[in-house]
């Protein structure tokens, strides 16, 4: 629940190509499985399964949708929030935090990853929407 | 003879026929001085009561969303059996976040179709204003998902407001059309006892006047507070039988015609069209098979209506308007309770309230009401025949359609 990674991840599937996001258990397209162990633990092998291909989520993207949001959960103690789901030039799309100040539907925006959440003490990333 | 009595009661496919014999409400609003179970159990002896009987359930089905989150309490399935002294009878729970009333009436039609009992007592209930509204609003965000939607801070109305943002590029939508449903939902909340927000409300005061911005402060650009249901407590609860044994029960019972569900993505950013609710237009073509109709037959509906928006969008999806047009059939009158297709004429969530995992059960419980033609006077629709209620669950990933018809 709370990512650490300072990189946020595609999953391509090694069968078919199909980029997830987030990761799946099961190819959407062809339904080729993921055995998880494979990305953890290094001498993991599972007979006629190949690992998946972790791709980070990066480059220049198209905004869909925004919304500033004022009444946040708990946890949280900024007085508004920007979010926005964009979609990524390989087709991939993702709900983030949006930086921009004058959003609109249809612009170009650069992705990175940043700081969203601080949870006693121990910092979560993940996904910022930037202007391009 | 009793034998052709039988297959009288059982569909064209050979199914055993469901209907409702009992209905029970509790008052939406802030019940927090009440513990959750005796809520519960408040609607299911209505229903028992409305239904003329004593005992004699088979099967208990409980529909909740988050009493181990919000009540820190579990197993309130056997717990409200136990208060309401109906041992041995069977006891479950389901829980299908906010179409959890729903699912659980899916369950208890499902019980008495296989033939495994014949009277189930399905009670749905939620308690969310013990809580402080930042934790309510956190519990519902829970419903996201965990590595990608969640830890960020996007709660449900972020969704439904991105939703929005999207749906007003693509048809041209405005923020005071919005407040136009909320108006209408006010409107017939104001004659339903069981509402939570029984207040008259008007375009002035959350639209038109110069003070309505601060009235009306935004939740979630473009979604305001009065575009958006209030969080509620609240329990609703029916009794259903097989229609070859409802002879017994004190009320004529309103026959379940069609039942559909169906999911979709968990993660809202992976819907090929994000304006689609594959979800409730899937479940809602079920529903019109299984009940052997479509969209024209119905004589009113209770929609999701948790943000506004939704009761326009659902309304698209289940086939009664065209995409981007049911607001012009909003503005000609059309959905108000005297118009052609009367939409939440119980206030919808809007207004009536929505504690989450009762809001299904409360949505059935409207249509037996106005199916016997026992809603209040100023919101009774017309000669109903057949009426649909839409469950909404997550931000569409879980839906529940159900047309009950008047026998």
């Amino acid at each position: 629940m709370y990512r650490v990674d300072k990189n946020v991840y595609a999953y391509k599937c090694p069968k078919c190509g199909q980029l997830h996001y987030p990761a799946p258990m099961r190819c959407k397209k062809c339904g080729y499985r993921r055995y998880p162990e494979q990305e953890i633990e290094p001498n993991f092998q599972r007979e006629g399964y190949k690992p998946w291909e972790k791709t980070p989520l990066k480059g220049s993207c198209k905004l869909l949708t925004y919304t500033r949001l004022w009444n946040l959960p708990i946890g949280f103690d900024q007085r508004y929030l920007d979010f926005g789901l964009v979609e990524f030039e390989n087709g991939i799309r993702a709900s983030g935090r949006l930086l921009v100040d004058k959003p609109k539907i249809g612009m170009k925006l650069n992705v990175r990853v940043g700081k969203i959440k601080e949870f006693y003490g121990k910092v979560c990333y993940g996904l910022q929407f930037v202007k391009s | 003879m009793k034998k052709k009595q039988l297959l009288k009661e059982k569909t064209s496919n050979g199914v055993r026929k469901v209907g409702v014999v009992g209905i029970g409400h509790t008052k939406f609003g802030n019940l927090s001085d009440y513990e959750l179970v005796d809520i519960m159990a408040y609607a299911s002896l209505n229903a028992m009561e409305d239904a003329g009987i004593d005992g004699g359930i088979d099967q208990v089905i409980v529909g909740n969303m988050g009493a181990g989150m919000l009540n820190h309490q579990t197993g309130i399935e056997s717990a409200l059996v136990s208060t309401l002294n109906l041992e041995p009878a069977m006891a479950e729970l389901v829980s299908n976040g906010p179409a959890s009333g729903s699912s659980a009436f899916k369950m208890g039609y499902m019980a008495i179709v296989s033939g495994m009992v014949d009277v189930v007592l399905v009670t749905a209930g939620e308690q969310m204003r013990r809580v402080t509204g930042w934790e309510a609003t956190d519990f519902v965000a829970t419903l996201s998902h965990p590595e990608v939607e969640y830890p960020y801070g996007l709660t449900l109305p972020a969704f439904a407001a991105m939703f929005t943002r999207a749906y007003m590029a693509k048809y041209g939508l405005t923020e005071r059309q919005l407040s136009l449903i909320a108006v209408k939902d006010h409107l017939n909340a104001e004659k339903n006892p069981f509402a939570h927000v029984q207040l008259p409300v008007t375009m002035e005061g959350i639209a038109d006047s110069c003070h309505a911005s601060v009235v009306n402060s935004y939740v979630s650009e473009p979604l305001r507070l009065y575009h958006m249901c209030p969080v509620s407590d609240g329990a609703s609860s029916v009794v259903m039988c097989a229609m070859d044994g409802a002879a017994r029960f004190k009320k004529k019972p309103v026959r379940i015609a069609g039942i559909g569900s169906a999911t979709d993505t968990h993660c809202v950013h992976n819907r090929k069209d994000p304006l689609d609710l594959k979800a409730v237009r899937l479940a809602a073509e079920m529903a019109y098979k299984m009940a052997g109709i479509g969209p024209q037959d119905i004589s009113f509906a209770e929609l999701h209506d948790a943000f506004v928006i939704l009761e326009l969008c659902l309304a698209e999806e289940v086939g009664f308007f065209e995409k981007g047009k049911a607001i012009e059939a909003a503005e000609k009158g059309e959905t108000e309770v005297s118009g052609r297709l009367p939409i939440n004429p119980s206030g919808g969530l809007k207004a009536k309230g929505h504690p989450v995992g009762a809001t299904g059960i409360s949505q059935i419980h409207e249509l037996v009401k106005q199916l016997r033609s026992e809603a209040e006077k100023g919101r009774q629709v017309k000669n109903p025949k057949y009426g649909l209620a839409i469950n909404f669950g997550g931000f569409g990933n879980n839906v529940v359609a159900t047309i009950l018809a008047k026998e």
